[in-house]
């Protein structure tokens, strides 16, 4: 598992060089829906899931600090 | 023959960096565009509610059943050109059936796990006080930040600072980011109602709850109880991000979170039952025999990625996937997909479905399998293996020229969401979310 990420990980990281997007090219990119974060409103809902499940981070939630033990 | 592959992705991997390297940063120092324009309020509320039959307080069974109304307003305002000051204030007001059953003795409602009780822990607020600062470089491709933040319960008590750096290249295709923060909690331990007399210079059954009521089934009573000497839980993240542009309409991002927690990480209140030793009872109630141990240490390792695809005008595709681990033998997957499809110039409907699976953590013993003689136990079922599933269905209005306007607040966006969450156990949820964005004149 490790071992795939990490090979996607080099891969995006060489396919970015391929490509250079300009500023001008960019309204699709900066379309409020391709945000690489969680929406805005969706913040209590990643706040819920790492106060019930196991797994947490990696998501811009929560990592630590708070109880959630209710 | 795997070398030369090997060395082929190595070589392609240092021609990309060097690509990076050399390629001019084409920003204009002349005019600087303010980093944020004016003042935004973002609302966010909620309503969450929840039931099962696992309750962790009464030892796995239970009533799991919780609701919770949380009011967020988060103002940003920018200082001068590059440096912004958001303030983030939010408060949580919960009503647990659980909760309620660290005392479930109350006289008021019969003493059984799947019924509520009307103690005092049935309720509380949670309140929350985050400020962070970020100053962005003049050329807008350096970015630091620094958040302190406050958060405070009944029994719970969280103090937290941090900071980050993002770095932007290649004609901002690429940011690289890193991130720290430090959390300081303390515990206010509150013990079940009647394990209290078996603390260190309690009575035991000479204690008058146990003078007062028979105790049905193993008479002669005698727990596994010694409160928490450590009553602090302190956790410690890093955070690593890569973000890419890959095409005019595709971007991608990879993370990476590692947190190490020490402390009190049992929570006081979650009992266990033994499977060797007799059963007692007060009324329908079953006397704990002990309540959670956790080990003072927990690793956790988060990898992430995202992907977003702006297939057309209509629809983008946003794609989430994260595999953990931790110290604790918890492993999980997480998969989220999300396809907002726009109806129109203002309006976006959000379906979206979430599959998350985990693994048991190694302490984790289902109701009554415990034995008093292991070191670590829980009965927490939100530490047990389980598979979940969520459908959530969303709509939002934007409007970037924000014609709405109330007072100084120009209206900017509206979202509303609703999430249906399943485990395929007795555990179900249900979220509604709204959120209201403003800028101000």
């Amino acid at each position: 598992m490790i071992r795939t990420l990490f090979l996607m990980a080099l891969l995006l990281c060489s396919l970015g060089s391929c490509v250079v997007v300009k500023e001008y090219e960019k309204v699709a990119i900066n379309d409020p829906d391709m945000l690489l974060l969680e929406q805005p409103c969706d913040r209590n809902v990643t706040i819920a899931h790492t106060y019930r499940e196991g797994a947490a981070g990696a998501n811009g939630g929560k990592t630590g600090g708070g109880c959630g033990c209710n | 023959m795997n070398r030369i592959k090997i060395s082929i992705v190595l070589l392609f991997f240092l021609t990309s960096f060097l690509a990076f390297s050399q390629q001019q940063d084409d920003t204009t120092q002349g005019y600087k565009k303010r980093v944020l324009e004016t003042v935004e309020v973002d609302i966010l509320s909620s309503y969450y509610t929840q039931d099962g039959d696992n309750a962790a307080v009464t030892g796995g069974k239970g009533t799991e059943e919780l609701t919770d109304a949380t009011g967020t307003i988060i103002v940003s305002i920018p200082l001068n050109a590059d440096d912004v000051l958001t303030i983030d204030a939010g408060v949580s007001a919960y009503t647990s059936a659980s909760s309620s059953n660290v005392d479930p003795f109350d006289g008021n409602n019969a003493a059984d796990p799947f019924v509520a009780s009307s103690g005092a822990s049935r309720d509380d607020v949670w309140t929350n006080l985050t400020a962070s600062y970020s100053h962005t470089s003049d050329d807008r491709n350096k970015i630091w930040s620094a958040l302190a933040s406050v958060s405070s319960e009944y029994d719970y008590f969280s103090v937290g600072f941090g900071g980050g750096y993002s770095r932007l290249f290649n004609e901002r295709n690429t940011e690289l980011s890193i991130n720290a923060t430090v959390y300081l909690d303390s515990w206010t331990a509150i013990y079940p109602f009647e394990l209290r007399p078996f603390a260190p210079n309690g009575n035991g059954l000479n204690n008058g709850f146990f003078l007062d009521n028979t105790i049905i089934g193993n008479a002669n009573y005698n727990p596994q109880f010694t409160p928490f000497e450590n009553e602090n839980r302190n956790s410690y993240n890093l955070g690593l991000g890569f973000s890419q542009i890959l095409h005019k309409n595709i971007q991608a991002s990879l993370s990476l979170d590692l947190t190490q927690q020490q402390g009190l990480l049992s929570t006081p209140f979650q009992r266990v039952y033994f499977a060797d030793v007799a059963d007692s009872f007060v009324a329908s109630f079953q006397l704990a025999d002990a309540v959670e141990q956790l080990p003072d240490n927990r690793l956790k390792v988060a990898l992430g990625g995202r992907l977003n695809w702006f297939l057309n005008d209509r629809v983008v595709l946003r794609t989430f996937y994260r595999y953990y681990a931790d110290s604790w033998g918890l492993t999980a997957h997480t998969a989220n997909l999300e396809l907002p499809i726009k109806l129109s110039d203002r309006f976006t409907v959000y379906p979206s479905y979430r599959y998350y699976r985990q693994s048991a953590a190694n302490y984790f013993r289902a109701f009554e399998t415990a034995l008093s003689t292991e070191e670590f136990y829980t009965s927490d079922y939100d530490l047990s293996e389980y598979v979940a599933n969520q459908l959530g269905f969303g709509v939002s209005y934007s409007d970037i020229f924000t014609k709405a306007q109330l007072w100084k607040f120009g209206l900017k966006r509206i979202d509303l969401k609703f999430y249906r969450y399943d485990r395929d156990t007795t555990f179900t949820s249900s979220i509604i979310t709204a959120g209201f964005s403003f800028e101000v004149y």
